[in-house]
């Protein structure tokens, strides 16, 4: 693996990774627009008729209640983001540690027990995991955040663990434990840190899961709770589609389907310049 | 055969664990069905009489070791809502479930093999930059989305108007056609971009293999290569992919088409069960699911050894 100055020369070279960055920055400089209050605050508002058609007042046109179309897909930027990011980093985290727990102690009975959780997770529907825990937590709005973190660490806790029983053996490692250092600080300082190539991929991808996931689970009404999402708008749109109203869905699908390229393109390209072997496939 | 047991037991505890999770969260933690059932202004008695019949009052190791026992004997019950028998909403709901998703599934893997090798063989070229291109795009793209896109497309006057918009009156072939196009060109559609993506890197990798270039040099020509032995050596990652997304594809995929389109499958039984609190009915679709995909895996194990005599 070749340094850090390595790697950003990698990603400029590779086009469609290059357009991927620029188009997640774009959707983040969205978001951060929304946050700090400067962008799409008027969501909620019902500042036009039912269905008006796109114009100057209403870029996008307006929906059922009036609600301007071109805000409530902006605002759901944030949202995206919202989901997006809690998912990915808890996920990749929990991964991490269940991961290398089990790489470390491999064939103990914490490995064990590791691989007998992804396996049960593994064998549940999602869908099905999601709605019973949604249920089972009376419509806490983090419910499907909590059932996406649940079920999303189990590819990257597979991937870390094999890279760490291969680390395990390497030479750094066994004279740091040599010279009697403990293994929790092995773990955290030598062993964790050179998985972070695993880590950056998986929480790209689990990224990108996570709003998908939002967008079927605001469908089926266990999603977003309060607030707007383009799961929600979607939702929305399945019925004003036989009516013949498409800005809802058009806005909202537009909006996923470029989050959602940009970031296929961004894990691609980052699993290229971060793993050799894949790269060379 | 020690490996065959191995698996067995293995597929045992992932029962017992997949059991107990669906135990704890829709049984232990699941909606209350008390008012439900008797209404709002029941007397004390009553209530208890309810909680006597629903297992309320029994401790915790208790209901999950009846739930086990009623798995195993296949004793279903009948569901809280209906009344109706579990088996027989089983036996009413997965034939649909089953006719709905089997095309698209095939099909899918059908056409993702196909692209996969095309973009292989042309490792690098224009044709599986594109393939790959598209791959990307498709995984892109919502499931959601593309169902409505579809229906829009084919089922409404603002687009061919060919099919029904939804729903699932199914007397006949015509008519299993007429219902089954737009959930399976969706189901197609939606899985293509992953399945290609998948079957492209496995294809690659085989190609690359000291065997294959053996072949090569002995003068064997390209189809013949792709066919005997790229494909046939990719054998046992494609039967994997294909066994193991059976379950999960047909649960989870059938649950989002069937509730959007109200086709009367297992998908939306379950889903209409999660949200009623009908436990007959999940312990049932859960336990079941979690017995077949273990049949699954230790079925795939043997399966790998006729694919595969190296594997032992």
């Amino acid at each position: 693996m070749g340094g850090r100055t390595d790697i950003l020369g990698k990603l400029k070279s590779d086009r469609a990774g290059l357009a991927g960055f620029l188009i997640v920055t774009f959707f983040f400089l969205i978001a951060l627009g929304v946050w700090l209050g400067w962008l799409g605050q008027g969501w909620s508002d019902a500042s036009g008729g039912r269905w008006e058609s796109p114009g100057s007042a209403h870029w996008f046109g307006t929906n059922i209640l009036g609600q301007d179309i071109f805000q409530r897909a902006v605002y759901s930027v944030r949202t995206a983001f919202e989901i997006g990011l809690v998912v990915a980093v808890f996920s990749t985290l929990l991964g991490a540690v269940l991961g290398a727990l089990a790489g470390w102690y491999s064939g103990s009975w914490v490995d064990a027990t590791v691989m007998w959780m992804k396996g049960v997770l593994d064998s549940i529907p999602f869908y099905l995991f999601v709605a019973a825990l949604a249920f089972a937590l009376h419509g806490q709005p983090w419910a499907m955040h909590l059932a996406m973190i649940a079920t999303f660490w189990t590819t990257t806790g597979r991937l870390v663990r094999a890279e760490v029983m291969k680390i395990k053996s390497m030479d750094y490692v066994r004279s740091a434990r040599s010279i009697g250092l403990h293994d929790s600080l092995i773990l955290a300082r030598h062993v964790l840190p050179n998985t972070s190539h695993i880590l950056l991929v998986q929480a790209t991808i689990a990224f990108v899961a996570a709003i998908k996931t939002e967008v079927i689970l605001s469908f089926l009404g266990l999603g977003v709770q309060d607030g707007v999402s383009w799961g929600l708008m979607l939702a929305e749109s399945t019925q004003e589609v036989l009516a013949g109203h498409f800005a809802n869905f058009i806005a909202a699908s537009g909006l996923l389907f470029l989050l959602l390229i940009g970031f296929n393109l961004l894990a691609d390209a980052l699993q290229d310049a971060l793993d050799p072997r894949q790269a060379a496939l | 055969m020690k490996p065959l047991l191995r698996k067995l037991l293995q597929g045992l505890l992932l029962i017992l664990g997949v059991t107990l999770i669906s135990f704890l969260l829709m049984v232990w933690f699941g909606p209350d069905q008390t008012y439900t059932l008797i209404g709002k202004n029941a007397s004390a008695e009553q209530i208890e009489q309810i909680h006597q019949q629903l297992g309320y009052d029994q401790p915790f190791f208790k209901r999950y070791l009846d739930y086990l026992a009623s798995l195993a004997t296949l004793d279903l019950g009948t569901s809280n809502a209906s009344g109706e028998q579990v088996k027989k909403i089983l036996m009413r709901t997965v034939p649909v479930s089953l006719a709905l998703m089997i095309p698209g599934f095939i099909l899918g893997n059908l056409l993702g093999i196909a692209l996969g090798l095309s973009a292989a063989s042309h490792h690098g070229q224009w044709r599986d930059r594109l393939i790959s291109g598209l791959s990307v795009g498709g995984m892109s793209i919502s499931f959601l989305v593309v169902i409505i896109a579809f229906q829009v497309l084919l089922s409404t006057p603002y687009g061919l108007d060919l099919f029904p918009v939804r729903g699932w009156q199914v007397s006949g072939f015509g008519s299993y056609l007429q219902y089954v196009t737009v959930p399976t060109l969706a189901l197609v559609f939606v899985t293509l971009g992953y399945n290609t993506r998948f079957y492209r890197a496995v294809f690659i990798e085989e190609s690359g293999k000291d065997h294959i270039r053996t072949a090569r040099a002995y003068g064997a020509s390209h189809t013949e290569i792709l066919w005997k032995h790229v494909l046939k050596n990719s054998m046992v990652p494609i039967v994997t992919r294909v066994m193991f997304s059976i379950p999960l594809v047909v649960i989870s995929g059938s649950l989002l088409i069937e509730s959007y389109f109200g086709i009367p499958g297992i998908g939306l039984a379950t889903f209409e069960a999660i949200t009623s609190g009908d436990q007959p009915v999940l312990k049932a679709v859960v336990g079941l699911t979690a017995v077949a995909f273990v049949a699954i895996q230790v079925l795939s194990e043997m399966l790998y050894r006729l694919l595969d005599p190296r594997v032992s």
